[in-house]
């Protein structure tokens, strides 16, 4: 390929990042460990906790929601990685929520509307 | 004439050379491999022609007696089957995608060249496995959509609806492959300064195409799961009579199927991309708009599924909503029409086969496109739903626009692929029949279907005002089929007796023209750098506006071989180990079916040993992983992409599993419910599934700084963790199966079993690899510049985990609240 074509490939983006981008130190590992041992426990108490019960669902929905990012940036090095990884977990993952929603409308609250509530 | 380039004469064999029948079947070179799907696809397109003839045959006059209505309702299910998953889209993604990707995007081969290969030997067997039941006399016959309950066990008591599920699951873990194969070969293998705004159309295409198949395939992969716990483990995840309900089917299905539309039709947009531009001697028109609307194509696909359930009665918010992001997706679809008109306007045009058949695509998948914006309006398709003019609808999709932009691309690409041309003659006929008797076939299917004639009825009364048109179709669809022969029979003349082609016979646009016809093995001497889009036509004639260029152009000369450089090329070494792999699953699937469960334990004996020995040979433990990070475009590892996109995959199964949970909770007809979930040893079980994640960081790190002992320490660690947690399960599940929580037993107990199930069957994937791995440190195979290998399986491990911590809330946490 010609000369220009060389130079010019400078203003692509052809990056040689490395993907291995510095992990963390195993005391931060542990630290999180900690952490989500304490966030379950949590759980576990919110669901024995009669006086929590009507606040039973956000309260674990939120708990759940730490405990999945906890994982996701630090053990799974989101928090640390290229970015093309978090795009590729985060779409998949809104497009799960999406599915999980419509479904949820479509039977639960749709379903009573629809014709003789068949659905 | 156009500028015509020399052809390269070299020492090295072409790809097609060398290697007699074994180094065939034990091939992974993306190209040969793409010649197997070539050649099962065009086997099949012969195989749905003869189904489609039968089917006119049988129509051509009133009360025919020539098929029964179960050979009809076979021949019709598998005209579909066929034409869909093993022509249309084995030809576009396994074919094309296969042949063009690397050679498009300046690479070598894909990302995972073995893995590539397993995919085509499990789609041929699974295509197999899908026809099997011809011998039987009992290939499916519920439609392609196989609707809900008509398939149970009850209604379907034969073996045609198990042919039908199986065979698809198969195929569908075929696509998922091929497509998280081909997504990281695009996003990381792309030649230096091929930018995302570089690629050519078709590369955009087969990216979104491959991005659909991950994030579609999962939905109907578990509505075949439970079709399969149905029929086989007398489940009722799609029966009334249990409070469940066969419009779960239905979702699924279309959840897949409407993405499955354009996973047919974005290649085919691509091909033809690909080709106008070429012999109308212009640059595409509109390139970012053209990328852009393939992205809102696929992102809206998603929400227009209830279009093919207006009739389902989902209510006026449902069918409103749907309606509304039906007629949306016309609007990207219009973009591409106009900018495929514009690039032909003003072109210097030349009308060769492939030009041809590309614009009779945008003429009849325009005819196609307007009736499907009828068919978006929810009041107008409940009169049309199930007549003949949605037959019409889809053909013109499917057949005019799909199967012209494909042949459009084989008339194109065949001299790259044979090193020959294909006979221009015989192409001209193909295309003037095809024009005319598909036209004939399928236009006056709107007016049969506006009269009122139901699709798939096997025949009809003689007073019904529908005689004359079908006889016409009839007779057109013959005609079309001998147009078809023109096709096969250019094919193979072409193929023995064609004139050769140049490396360049289209003066064209793209790098796969820079290099001989058929191509050498590794592809380009030296990795190209790429400087614009239409690299190739910016080499030969520098960055201007090409129309008016012909013959003006300075001749292109290739580079020259360099013996040293070539020997210096590393090609991946064959295996055999695709092919036992899939020949595992057939017999797995097979044995299945007829119920000989020794013949399934081979096959899994098979499977595993395959898939174990194959990873010994694949990985090679990270041992070439800075070489690869350094030559790929995004500086990443492609095995960490591949199980990312893996995961994304994965979202898509567990949110279907987990919707089902939902959706059934409240519709148990009692028995056992979520009050019978045991929290205290499921609180244990998080836990230690939670802390093994702790230990499979650890073993990540000490591999990192080169401590093998206590990597291999902790990964055996984790192994252990998961086995507790397995254990657990195993206790939890005897628990209930002595208390009469059966898998049967009610819509909870399927439920739960499947999706609690299924992640403990993640678990022991996970177990079974992080011990591979842990034998593979005790052999000293892995340190710290090989460390990917824990990294990689730490990723799927941590996922397994997370979706613990949604399903220990959601079904257990959350077990006593109801949902609706």
């Amino acid at each position: 390929m010609s000369d220009h074509a060389i130079e010019d490939v400078h203003h692509g983006a052809h990056v040689h990042e490395t993907g291995d981008h510095e992990h963390p130190q195993a005391s931060v590992y542990i630290l999180v460990a900690v952490v989500l041992i304490v966030l379950t426990a949590m759980e576990i108490g919110v669901f024995y906790a009669p006086f929590l019960q009507v606040v039973l669902v956000p309260l674990l929905v939120i708990l759940a929601i730490l405990k999945f990012i906890l994982v996701a940036m630090f053990y799974m090095h989101l928090k640390y990685d290229n970015l093309t990884f978090s795009v590729l977990f985060v779409f998949p993952l809104l497009l799960a929520a999406l599915i999980v929603t419509s479904l949820m409308l479509l039977f639960v609250y749709l379903g009573r509307h629809s014709a003789g509530g068949i659905l | 004439m156009a500028a015509q380039p020399k052809p390269l004469h070299i020492e090295q064999a072409n790809y097609l050379e060398g290697g007699g029948i074994y180094g065939w079947i034990t091939t992974i070179d993306h190209k040969r491999v793409a010649i197997f799907y070539g050649v099962t696809a065009l086997v099949f397109m012969m195989v749905g022609g003869l189904e489609a003839m039968l089917i006119r045959a049988q129509l051509i006059v009133p009360n025919n007696t020539l098929l029964s209505a179960d050979f009809y309702n076979q021949i019709f299910t598998m005209h579909g089957l066929t034409m869909i998953f093993l022509v249309i889209m084995p030809l576009e993604t396994g074919f094309f995608g296969n042949f063009l990707i690397p050679l498009h995007i300046g690479a070598r081969d894909v990302a995972f060249p073995r893995l590539n290969a397993l995919s085509y030997w499990i789609f041929l067997f699974g295509a197999i496995s899908l026809n099997l039941g011809w011998l039987f006399g009992q290939a499916p016959n519920g439609g392609w959509f196989g609707y809900a309950n008509l398939t149970e066990r009850y209604y379907a008591p034969g073996l045609n609806i198990d042919f039908y599920d199986i065979g698809l699951l198969v195929l569908g873990v075929s696509s998922v492959m091929s497509g998280l194969n081909f997504f990281v070969t695009i996003v990381n293998m792309r030649a230096p300064g091929m930018t995302f705004m570089r690629m050519p159309m078709f590369i955009w295409a087969i990216l979104v195409t491959v991005i659909l198949v991950l994030l579609a395939f999962p939905a109907i992969t578990v509505g075949l799961i439970f079709l399969f716990a149905d029929r086989y483990f007398d489940a009722h995840f799609y029966r009334v009579i249990a409070g469940a309900t066969p419009m779960l089917w239905q979702h699924l299905f279309w959840i897949f199927g409407h993405p499955e539309v354009y996973i047919m039709a974005l290649p085919a947009f691509g091909l033809i991309s690909e080709v106008i531009p070429v012999f109308s001697r212009k640059p595409l028109f509109g390139y970012p708009m053209m990328a852009y609307s393939i992205i809102l194509i696929a992102f809206l696909s998603y929400g227009v599924w209830g279009h093919h359930m207006f009739a389902t009665g989902m209510g006026p918010v449902a069918d409103s909503a749907f309606s509304i992001t039906s007629m949306l997706i016309a609007i990207p679809t219009g973009v591409k029409i106009f900018s495929w008109i514009a690039t032909v306007w003003g072109g210097r045009l030349r009308f060769t086969t492939a030009m041809l058949f590309a614009l009779g695509f945008i003429l009849e998948f325009t005819i196609g496109g307007l009736s499907g914006v009828m068919h978006a309006s929810a009041p107008i398709d409940l009169e049309q739903t199930d007549t003949y003019i949605v037959v019409a609808h889809f053909h013109y999709v499917l057949f005019g626009g799909v199967l012209m932009g494909i042949l459009a691309g084989f008339y194109y690409y065949f001299p790259k692929v044979s090193g020959r041309l294909m006979n221009e003659t015989l192409g001209k006929w193909h295309f003037w029949i095809t024009a005319w008797a598909f036209n004939a076939t399928f236009f006056p299917m709107h007016f049969l279907g506006e009269w009122g004639m139901p699709r798939r009825i096997y025949t009809y009364a003689p007073d019904m005002g529908w005689n004359f048109w079908n006889k016409f179709e009839s007779i057109n669809a013959f005609i079309l089929g001998i147009g078809f022969l023109f096709f096969f029979v250019n094919i193979a003349w072409s193929w023995l007796h064609g004139e050769p082609a140049s490396a360049d016979p289209w003066d064209a646009r793209t790098l796969e023209w820079s290099i001989p016809s058929p191509p050498p093995v590794y592809n380009f001497v030296n990795v190209p750098t790429v400087t614009s889009r239409d690299a190739f036509w910016v080499e030969k004639y520098g960055d201007v506006e090409a129309s008016g260029l012909e013959g003006e152009g300075r001749t292109y000369i290739p580079e020259p071989v360099n013996e040293e450089v070539i020997s210096k090329i590393h090609i991946p070494a064959p295996s055999l180990y695709p092919i036992l792999i899939a020949f595992g699953i057939m017999m797995m699937g097979t044995g299945m079916l007829i119920e000989w469960y020794r013949v399934v334990l081979l096959g899994a004996g098979l499977l595993v040993f395959g898939a174990v020995s194959m990873s010994f040979e694949y990985i090679n433990w990270g041992e070439d992983n800075e070489h690869q990070i350094h030559e790929s475009f995004l500086g990443l590892d492609n095995r960490k992409l591949g199980l990312w996109s893996f995961i994304g995959s994965e979202c898509v199964f567990f949110a279907s599993l987990i919707s089902t949970y939902m959706v059934y909770k409240s519709r148990n007809l009692g028995g056992p419910d979520a009050d019978i979930l045991n929290i205290p040893l499921t609180s244990f079980s998080t836990f230690i599934l939670l802390m093994s994640s702790l230990l499979m960081v650890l073993a990540l790190a000490g591999y990192q700084r080169n401590d093998k002992f206590w990597g291999t320490f902790w990964l055996l660690g984790t192994a252990f963790f998961g086995l507790i947690f397995l254990g657990g399960q195993v206790y939890e599940f005897t628990d209930f199966y002595m208390a009469g929580m059966h898998y049967n037993t009610n819509l909870f107990s399927q439920c739960f079993y499947t999706l609690v199930g299924f992640h403990g069957f993640h678990v022991l994937i996970g177990v079974t690899w992080l011990l591979v791995l842990a034998v593979a440190g005790i052999m000293g195979k892995i340190d710290s510049k090989r460390a990917i290998a824990v990294e990689v399986c730490g990723l799927y491990w941590h996922f397994v985990d997370i979706v613990w911590v949604v399903i220990f809330t959601l079904i257990y946490l959350m077990r006593t609240v109801k949902h609706a």
